[in-house]
């Protein structure tokens, strides 16, 4: 009797015990950071170390923001993920709706031509790309750093492919009530493709809020630095403050984790609906 | 375009009953332009002409910093990007980080996957906290790695202490650098493995498991039997999507160990990045772009092809 639930609850026991090593691995440094930004610099590399603070220093962040303008930063970051997301979405919902939606003269070329930008990253032409930003004087710019950025690939599949998906009947019963393209693209068709605006906005804001490399190129004026920038120059200039480094990937953190905590479903749907 | 200025009056003469038929088409034929217009220009003036610089630049010895081209140079940046030993060596890191990071985030990833595969108490829990990671910034979580590796005082340092180990500088000496390298990214992207693995493995029909237990297979024997063929198809994929965004690595090499020491960690993507950023040799750096590229093609193309199997093998 005893050995038959030992039996079934070995399984249970055995897959708890591997999740909480996982969490404690995966998610354990979040923790450690939190708490590393609340302690003096000292207690944060003491030996032995201490879990929580001593001495709980919320003024870490205070300094912080005397150190760098981490205000500014965050201004920047907002502004130019809000902006890029917003184009990213509204360009992406467009093109997408015409690609599935619409017939026009070379929509199959464009289409394909579209297809094959796919296969080159951006990584391949950041170097004329930043040249070509450079002569535009868009180095150092809200522009240069949003504009780039909008058209969205990725958005312009997943929105296609949403109103493949979608059936037809309710945009001809319209069309047949007398509705042209653009009422039925505003009244019609785009509000019915909002869970799919959900998912790509939220998935389009991490990558925005992320997005280090392209806004590490872009800008070196520390007016126009975002959060990861002002992160990876905080290094540079305080490399050995731990607790105000980890008070600075607190605040860079912070954001992406409230928006995946609320809308964890969403990005998930998108991520794994990306690939089909 | 369509839109002609003799399209009104070659309207007015048409018959009557056809009319608003072919209005509603020119109409929706403008709308497809202007709808499509801000994606399609954005794409070639930011990337399309771009991509064409870097194929005609990887000919000559343009100068990022000065942006001129004063001349051809045949296939002379190729020939210095292939015999440049740094070059090579980034090449040989890309490598060492494909062989490691990709097979082992897409193991721990659908071990993860398997073992959330159904529901019980805490599963949403523990989904979120294995997933965090690959949400966070990289600039952020590496800062994290380097406080946890750090020689005096660093957790990882104390508690190898513990059993005696010296403190060690996982970041500025060979070959901790690397390792340390592959280890974060293999923690960065194991999220997403495990979110694409359990998307695979809900397909996988519960009647199979059910048949399976009742034959009298244990979870092990399941997962093995059952759930890791199935998801074959979306291995591929996860391999290919792994090997380019290999390609990719930049930023958690840039905060960690910053390429060294001595370019132990320069990925492929840093060494362009420092030919034309750094050492302004344009050419260089555009011929080695167009290397990346061409790879990430075939890897591409391998992709595609997983992919319309993966679809037959959906359908079937």
């Amino acid at each position: 009797m005893a050995r038959t639930s030992l039996r079934r609850a070995l399984p249970h026991v055995l897959r708890h015990a591997v999740l909480i090593l996982a969490s404690l691995v995966f998610f354990g440094p979040f923790v450690w950071m939190v708490l590393a930004s609340l302690k003096s610099a000292q207690e944060a590399l003491s030996f032995p170390p201490t879990f929580l603070p001593q001495e709980w220093r919320f003024d870490n962040y205070l300094s912080l923001f005397d150190a760098v303008p981490f205000g500014l930063y965050y201004g920047n970051s907002i502004f130019v993920t809000v902006a890029a997301t917003v184009g990213q979405v509204v360009t992406s919902l467009a093109a997408g709706y015409a690609f599935s939606r619409l017939h026009f003269r070379g929509r199959n070329v464009l289409f394909v031509v579209l297809l094959a930008a796919l296969l080159v990253p951006f990584e391949v032409v950041f170097t004329p790309l930043m040249s070509l930003l450079a002569s535009l004087g868009w180095l150092n710019t809200y522009q240069g750093l949003i504009i780039p950025n909008i058209p969205s690939i990725l958005g312009v599949f997943l929105f296609r492919q949403f109103f493949e998906g979608f059936p037809g009947e309710i945009e001809d019963a319209s069309r047949i009530d007398g509705a042209g393209v653009w009422r039925r693209f505003r009244s019609i068709m785009a509000p019915m493709a909002a869970p799919m605006i959900g998912s790509f906005t939220i998935l389009a804001f991490v990558y925005n809020w992320n997005n280090f490399f392209f806004q590490f190129l872009a800008v070196n004026r520390t007016e126009f630095f975002t959060i990861p920038i002002g992160l990876s120059q905080l290094q540079s200039t305080h490399g050995t403050s731990f607790n105000l480094l980890m008070a600075g990937s607190t605040l860079a953190i912070l954001p992406v984790f409230v928006v995946f905590l609320l809308f964890q479903r969403q990005i998930v749907t998108a991520m794994s609906g990306g690939l089909r | 375009m369509i839109d002609t200025p003799a399209a009104p009056a070659a309207r007015r003469t048409a018959p009557r009953r056809v009319e608003p038929v072919n209005q509603h088409r020119r109409a929706e034929g403008r709308a497809g332009y202007v709808l499509v217009a801000p994606t399609a220009i954005l794409l070639t003036v930011f990337y399309l002409w771009p991509l064409a610089q870097t194929v005609v630049f990887s000919f000559t010895d343009w100068n990022p910093g000065t942006g001129l081209v004063t001349t051809s140079v045949g296939l002379a940046n190729f020939t210095h990007v292939l015999t440049d030993p740094e070059f090579g060596r980034a090449v040989a890191n890309t490598l060492v980080y494909v062989v490691t990071v990709v097979p082992g985030s897409m193991a721990l990833g659908l071990v993860f996957a398997a073992l959330l595969a159904t529901p019980f108490r805490g599963r949403a829990l523990y989904r979120t906290m294995i997933f965090t990671p690959y949400i966070a910034p990289i600039v952020g979580s590496a800062l994290i790695f380097s406080f946890l590796l750090t020689p005096l005082g660093g957790l990882v340092n104390q508690f190898l202490g513990l059993f005696g180990v010296r403190p060690i500088a996982f970041l500025t000496t060979e070959p901790w650098a690397m390792v340390s390298v592959v280890i974060f990214s293999t923690w960065q992207l194991v999220g997403y493995t495990m979110i694409i693995y359990s998307a695979a493995l809900t397909n996988v029909p519960q009647s199979y498991h059910e048949a399976a237990t009742l034959d009298g297979a244990g979870p092990i024997r399941r997962f093995f039997s059952i759930s890791l063929p199935l998801v074959g198809p979306t291995s591929g994929f996860l391999a290919i999507t792994g090997v380019i965004g290999s390609l990719q690595v930049f930023t958690q090499v840039y905060v960690l160990t910053g390429g060294g020491p001595l370019g132990s960690t320069e990925t492929v993507l840093y060494w362009i990045y420092q030919q034309g950023f750094v050492l302004f040799d344009g050419g260089s750096a555009s011929a080695g772009a167009v290397l990346l590229l061409v790879f990430g093609i075939v890897a591409s193309i391998v992709q595609l092809t997983v992919i319309s199997r993966r679809d037959a093998v959906e359908l079937s």
